[in-house]
């Protein structure tokens, strides 16, 4: 993260990232010097110490159809096989309230604060219960989008966007955050082919926009990325072309995230398992 | 509309529908800018604030007015969700808090905001000051919690029944066999008894009760005092604040 960078630049022994390196007392006498705002976006997270946290926390945003998924499942192995332990979250995964919103999906009779609000709830229950629990003992989480793509959402349905971004005031800072950008065109396309068809969600078709679904879902996610573009700025993305071959997005995250890790190769040749993502 | 006219609007029967009926999340909306009126009662487990807007409910229903009650932690939606967390004990401070505001904001954006506009008295066994004071005495940080409900329109009347600790935590423990775990604050680990847990939960809400009765103009009543006394007052209070003639269809037409 590059606040963090900064720091670590003025004062070497104050790293607080979770690089693998510094020592239990420099780190103790780093605590106590920091604010939370170098690990919340805003207000700390109840109950929770910083000073605990030893892993990586790396976030890949963009919207669906941007490759994310791909580029984690790819990054998960290359990491493993460089010896790190990964663990990985996404949106609706939550033991808590992940199938609810499921659920509330499925049935379209959920207004969009409460849908918000629950997509709170699973956020902050993976944070508790997933994500910091790697964190402190020292593993790399692989987020599969984060809190840009919820406020995004909710901005672009008329909720206030100080009040999106309050409600995710607890959230951690991740060290790393990038932004995979595609055009809502080549999206479509992407999107059509793995299901035959678009889902009503992501067309954001209850924002009644077109009944033609094609334009639907370009509208619909031009909107989220005219969001993204302004938080691309304030929270420092790192903004790849979603667009280039699977394998050129994957050799510009692997140099970036061997530099935050301290991994010296970057050279990944994908399993059997996985060659067929590797277009 | 409503969000973009900062002062009051007066309270007239409207003929046409208004424009917008969507809350602006971000900016509270006095109830004052909806025709509606809404009633709200708030104060720690066993201030007598139930029974007392029970009492309230039935005389404006026998009375006729067109009103809607709506009780903390009802809706449908977010229910199964609360149960769960709550049964197997996965709730922490945040999502306990973020989970109760969904429900909140499903009954609020589907029946009480609706209902204002529609023209109704709404009367609410609970509001948004239940959460600051809970989610505050469990740690949330009280900025972030008003962000949270910022999307609530403010009452027309909130009254507060206070009693002291004792009174109030002694209605709870005497008539109710067993506490229930989150209920209890036994989430915040203060004490391995129940009934203790309990009482110290308790303290801590009734404090931060306390610190909003002049921010949010809360109307104290006094809980120890004999319910037809109590409830006499409520009424007297209702009736000096709250236009009713509004809700009633039937004493208009008489007059």
């Amino acid at each position: 993260m590059p606040d963090q960078e900064k720091e670590k630049n003025a004062a070497a022994t104050q790293s607080p990232d979770g690089q693998p390196a510094p020592s239990a007392p420099a780190k103790a006498a780093a605590v106590a010097e920091e604010t939370p705002a170098q690990y919340f976006f805003g207000e700390p997270l109840v109950g929770f110490d910083p000073s605990e946290i030893t892993g990586s926390l790396i976030v890949i945003e963009g919207m669906d159809g941007s490759g994310r998924s791909t580029q984690i499942a790819l990054l998960q192995e290359w990491l493993e096989s460089e010896g790190f332990a990964v663990q990985t979250s996404g949106l609706r995964r939550s033991n808590l309230v992940g199938r609810d919103i499921d659920e509330l999906l499925a049935k379209n009779a959920v207004t969009r604060l409460t849908l918000a609000l629950m997509y709170a709830t699973d956020f902050f229950d993976q944070i508790e219960h997933r994500i910091l629990p790697a964190l402190r003992s020292g593993t790399v989480v692989l987020a599969d989008r984060f809190i840009f793509t919820l406020i995004a959402r909710g901005v672009v349905r008329g909720i206030n966007r100080d009040y999106m971004s309050g409600l995710y005031a607890m959230a951690l800072r991740p060290h790393l955050t990038f932004w995979l950008n595609v055009r809502p065109e080549t999206a479509f396309g992407r999107e059509f082919k793995k299901a035959q068809a678009i889902s009503y969600w992501e067309a954001g078709r209850d924002m009644s926009l077109s009944h033609d679904l094609y334009w639907s879902f370009v509208r619909y996610q031009t909107m989220i990325k005219r969001e993204f573009e302004v938080m691309a700025k304030r929270h420092n993305f790192i903004e790849l072309d979603g667009e280039a071959s699977v394998s050129a997005v994957n050799k510009q995250l692997r140099q970036r995230i061997a530099e935050q890790l301290g991994i010296r190769a970057t050279k990944y040749t994908p399993s059997a398992a996985l060659a067929h993502l590797w277009r | 509309m409503i969000m973009e006219n900062p002062e009051p609007v007066q309270k007239q029967p409207r003929v046409e529908p208004p424009k917008s009926t969507l809350p602006q999340p971000g900016r509270p909306v006095p109830s004052r800018a909806y025709p509606g009126a809404l009633i709200v009662v708030e104060g720690t487990d066993g201030s007598g604030k139930s029974t007392q807007l029970y009492l309230l409910k039935r005389w404006l229903e026998i009375g006729g007015y067109r009103l809607h009650f709506t009780e903390w932690n009802s809706s449908p939606l977010v229910k199964s969700a609360t149960r769960r967390g709550k049964q197997r004990r996965l709730l922490t401070p945040t999502t306990f808090s973020l989970l109760h505001a969904a429900d909140f904001a499903d009954r609020c954006e589907r029946q009480i905001m609706p209902l204002l506009q529609g023209d109704y008295l709404v009367l609410a066994d609970r509001y948004i000051y239940t959460a600051f004071a809970r989610d505050a005495a469990r740690g949330c940080p009280p900025r972030w919690l008003r962000n949270l409900y910022r999307f609530a329109p403010v009452p027309d009347i909130t009254f507060y029944f206070r009693a002291p600790l004792d009174v109030a935590v002694n209605r709870i423990l005497s008539g109710r066999p067993k506490l229930k775990y989150y209920e209890a604050g036994m989430d915040l680990g203060m004490s391995y008894d129940r009934a203790e847990s309990f009482r110290l939960f308790q303290a801590r809400i009734l404090e931060e009760y306390d610190k909003m009765v002049d921010s949010d103009s809360f109307v104290v009543l006094d809980g120890t005092l004999p319910v037809n006394r109590l409830q006499k007052q409520m009424r007297d209070i209702v009736a000096s604040k709250i236009d009713l003639k509004r809700f009633a269809p039937r004493a208009q037409e008489s007059e």
